[in-house]
């Protein structure tokens, strides 16, 4: 198989980019002799504080006892039993990478699936570099480094076998975590060369000989979560499962209209509440209306430390705050959705981008050609205008997280989708140097209870690190409420666009017109994850483009989520490219294929833009499993087609939808193919795809927040309501994996299409053409 | 003092504030973290537990009101060797969690189901299971799941619910 390494997305937010150097498998000598002692991890998995001294006597036994374990590098320990320890670095949010990673390394160590225990990683950038959940990267970003860890192990115990069995090398092989010997038959467990192999120089990694496909024995298959049996039942793995001697609990309230700061509360009715150990203010940290993961940054608020969760989230109940509103939004999404339609036919200032040449990045126009000149000589010219909201991430565990502050260290608890941030931003708060934050925070992984983005920002984080200073040397677990989490998200940014496109006198797509709205907190960039990436297919493959934007200011906060801008593009994008191919006179996968032309990379500079190769192959083999056609197919019903690309994968998904005259939307079935490149965890890669095309249809239906004077309008589930059981539609999930590309990441590219692939089929059962997301605002409901 | 019924034991919570909803009792005074926090008003489903063999939101109940009921938990529900349930093995073995925070809930009300019925249908499914929220949208894991339970159950149920919170 050719492996193609650099998979990066084109579309890698800024905030990722100090995190993405694609980590080396160094393993110095120090390195790997320390590394039992100083991360203190255990088979079982037990995290010990040892590095601040809190650890318990317990952990300590416990780590006493695994000294015999042999340590081949920071990803690979052998147990005295023979079992096998595989390291997975990177936080576990439900995208499967505590399976996924270590996946890898067992193949290329030749083990024995069921002979592996699979052990989260401490955050530690000297021995795991970036580990961060998002951007679908972890897969793409590791794959090459699983591997290299995986065949380092596998050299390392051969070596050993062959000094120790005093056996030439070249005689002995691997299989199913043995030692063969082929000549006399005989094999040995690799647990039998265990200290030897521990003490076996690190091979260079270009010595190593990698797997070649068709020698792989586990990936390619479906594996289940590592955690599934510890998660059925019961077991503490989750931010807020921590436990700790001598625990508060703490609540945190914040300002409804965001960005407003507490001068005082009525401390001494609150302080008099049963349970209650504490309450204090805390001052704003930073800028927290900017997403900013490793800043430090924070709200001010009000603390309420108690001996358990329900004392503290009684007592906040209770609170009344004056707050200072001189810095809070004003912002109100009705007054910028009147303002963004009283200008759809407005030109906007022409969109800039940043160009990554060889003398360093520079700002050029992001338009290219003249499609002004050739929409006025069109055969065809269609417009549209189209609206989606805010959103929340709804992550089902409210942010939660445990800090112990001692000595002017900190140690953390945090279900993080970018711990390592969360331990700068930690030392930022805590003024402590950037020299010295390796030593004196100390933040420990746990399992995410659905990350889609919103743990990419650490401000809870940083909350509890700063109320655990106040209650020095007692660990504190601060718990957010629903109403804090969907009051307080970094969220999916609303926004606008007034499409016109031209088509040619044989229905080609020839121009392509964009009016972005967006909303900005500095008036000179919009927000994170509001911007208009000038990439996204069509416009990366027709000549004629012109783009522009109107920023509107409004701080409200804004972050990634599940496939950032493109989870709002596909709608509008795809929805308009089928009003096109209805104008144009084609079928839709006719229209799309047409669109697309000639296999080849969108950008041929850029390697990681969309190869119309592959796009063609998804949208042909989801027609072709769906038997997908134009039109109703009774009345009433119809099948809708959709295509999206983003982080580096490809996916066309279509719908069958039953629309009654009230409006009542019924979802049959849909299809999806993907290409993510070579699937190495089938089971991980179908439970993406399966779980992206119900978020979507969940968003796509009911997800709308709104603000009025700073003030988010929705508290809780019965104002913002998730997609449940009787509403999931049938799926069927199938993926082309072409050869020679090796694995990208499916939990982002996996939802978007799914968005117009209904609104496509609405319309093809009913005419009706639907240009605003939520789909309750227009009446329709999905049963 | 106050105590309670849970998992077949009888557990002992102190002198407790019996405003305190069972979720905060089980989590915060008897270390059983398995069951959920998600929303506090009853939408969710993260929090379900069995109060006399019936899927109840365990935010919902002030401890208070709870006197002889029979409590059951997800870590009451493997036999005390550790032999999983129908319904935990179908589990593990579609990879049904992804996150895996709701899962709780889900196998609380799914074992509810089952008990009363082993036969379900899919509307039989629907109205037994949408009282829980999956974020990460399992659900249809989550169907086949109880089909494949209640094939493994081969029609009988995992406890009288009248009992005492005893598993099959």
């Amino acid at each position: 198989m050719k492996l193609i390494t650099d998979n990066l997305s084109p579309e890698l937010p800024g905030f990722f980019q100090d995190l993405t150097s694609t980590p080396k498998l160094e393993i110095p000598e120090l390195s790997r002799r320390q590394f039992f002692k100083v991360s203190g991890i255990t088979g079982g998995g037990l995290v010990i504080g040892l590095a601040l001294g809190t650890g318990s006597n317990k952990a300590k036994a416990q780590s006493a006892a695994a000294d015999a374990t042999s340590t081949l590098s920071p990803y690979v320990q052998i147990q005295p039993n023979g079992r096998i320890n595989i390291f997975s670095k990177n936080p576990e949010c439900g995208q499967g990478i505590k399976t996924g990673l270590p996946l890898i390394i067992a193949d290329e160590l030749d083990c024995a699936w069921e002979d592996v225990d699979v052990v989260q990683a401490d955050i530690d950038a000297s021995k795991y570099g970036a580990q961060f959940a998002g951007g679908s990267l972890s897969t793409p970003m590791n794959w090459m480094a699983m591997r290299q860890a995986g065949a380092t192990g596998r050299a390392m115990i051969l070596a050993a076998a062959a000094q120790q069995l005093n056996i030439p090398l070249t005689e002995l092989s691997t299989s199913n975590t043995k030692v063969v010997h082929a000549t006399s038959g005989r094999e040995w467990g690799y647990g039998e060369f265990a200290e030897l192999a521990a003490t076996m120089p690190v091979p260079d990694a270009a010595s190593l000989t990698l797997k070649t496909k068709d020698q792989f024995t586990l990936m390619g298959k479906r594996f289940t979560g590592v955690d599934n049996h510890d998660i059925v039942t019961g077991k503490p793995l989750f931010g807020a499962d921590t436990r700790l001697d001598g625990m508060l609990f703490a609540s945190y309230t914040k300002c409804p209209q965001i960005g407003g700061r507490a001068l005082s509360f009525n401390e001494s009715h609150i302080k008099s509440l049963r349970g209650v150990v504490d309450a204090f203010i805390l001052d704003e940290f930073g800028n927290p209306k900017m997403f900013n993961p490793g800043g430090g940054d924070m709200f001010s608020g009000v603390a309420i430390v108690a001996e358990s969760t329900w004392a503290a989230l009684k007592a906040k109940r209770e609170l009344e705050i004056e707050w200072d509103l001189s810095n809070a939004e004003v912002s109100s999404w009705s007054e910028i959705v009147e303002r963004a339609y009283a200008m759809k036919d407005e030109d906007g200032e022409p969109l800039m981008t940043t160009s990554r040449g060889p003398n360093g990045p520079t700002t050029v126009p992001a338009s290219k050609g003249d499609a002004e000149a050739v929409l006025q000589n069109a055969a065809t010219v269609v417009s549209g205008f189209y609206e989606y909201p805010y959103v929340s991430h709804a992550q089902l565990e409210p942010e939660t997280c445990t800090a112990l502050y001692q000595n002017g260290n900190v140690e953390i608890w945090a279900p993080a989708q970018i711990p390592q941030s969360g331990e700068s931003g930690s030392a930022v708060l805590l003024g402590i140097p950037a020299e010295e934050a390796a030593q004196r925070v100390v933040l420990h992984q746990t399992r995410i209870g659905g990350g889609f983005g919103r743990k990419l920002a650490n401000d809870y984080v940083f909350e509890v690190v700063a109320i655990a200073r106040r209650m020095e040397g007692r660990p504190v677990l601060l718990q957010w409420t629903r109403e804090d989490d969907m009051g307080g998200d970094y969220f999916r940014p609303g926004g606008f666009h007034s499409y016109t496109a031209g088509l040619d006198s044989v229905g080609n797509l020839t121009a392509w017109q964009d009016h972005f709205f967006t909303s900005t907190g500095n008036d000179t960039a919009p927000m994170t994850s509001a911007d208009l990436n000038p990439n996204v297919f069509p416009k990366d493959v027709i000549d004629n483009v012109k783009l522009s934007q109107t920023m509107f200011h409004n701080a409200i906060p804004t972050g990634p989520m599940r496939a950032p801008a493109s989870n709002a593009f596909a709608f509008s994008f795809q929805g308009f490219m089928h009003e096109l191919a209805i104008a144009s006179g084609k079928s839709h996968v006719d229209f799309l294929l047409d669109t697309l032309g000639d296999p080849r990379l969108a950008n041929p500079e850029n390697p990681q833009s969309m190869h119309t190769g592959r796009a063609a192959n998804v949208i042909s083999e989801v027609a072709r499993i769906s038997g997908y056609e134009q039109g109703a197919s009774e009345p009433g019903r119809a099948k809708g087609l959709s295509f999206y690309f983003c982080h580096s994968g490809y996916v066309a998904q279509v719908a069958d939808v039953s629309v009654n005259a009230n409006k009542e939307v019924k979802i049959h079935k849909v299809w999806a193919v993907g290409d993510f490149g070579f699937i190495h965890n089938l089971s991980g890669a179908e439970n993406q795809m399966e779980g992206g095309i119900i978020d979507g249809i969940s968003q796509l239906f009911n997800a709308k927040i709104t603000f009025e004077n700073g003030i988010i309008q929705q508290q809780n589930f019965h104002q913002y309501p998730l997609l449940r059981m009787p509403q999931a539609p049938e799926l069927e999930v199938s993926f082309l994996e072409p050869e020679e590309f090796s694995p990208t990441g499916g939990g982002e590219p996996s939802m978007p299409p799914v968005l117009a692939a209904v609104t496509n089929a609405i319309y093809n059962a009913t005419g009706d053409r639907i240009r605003k997301m939520p789909l309750f605002e227009l009446g329709y409901k999905l049963v | 003092m106050a105590t309670l019924n849970i998992n077949g034991q009888t557990m002992d919570i102190g002198e407790i504030d019996p405003s305190t909803p069972l979720l905060w009792v089980l989590r915060d005074e008897l270390g059983l973290v398995g069951t959920k926090y998600g929303c506090g008003i009853a939408q969710c489903g993260a929090c379900t537990v069995h109060m006399n063999g019936a899927p109840v939101r365990s935010c919902q109940i002030p401890v208070g009101n709870l006197t002889d009921q029979q409590i059951t938990t997800i870590e009451g529900l493997a036999a005390a060797d550790g032999t999983l349930t129908p319904v935990q093995e179908a589990w593990v073995e579609l990879d049904v969690p992804q996150c895996g925070y709701c899962q709780a809930g889900q196998i609380m009300s799914a074992t509810a189901l089952l008990n009363n019925n082993q036969n379900p249908s899919d509307a039989d499914i629907d109205a037994a299971m949408s009282g829980n929220i999956c974020r990460c949208a399992t659900y249809s894991r989550i169907r086949q799941a109880i089909k494949d339970a209640a094939a493994k159950m081969n029609g009988t149920a995992f406890y009288d619910a009248a009992q005492t919170g005893e598993i099959a």
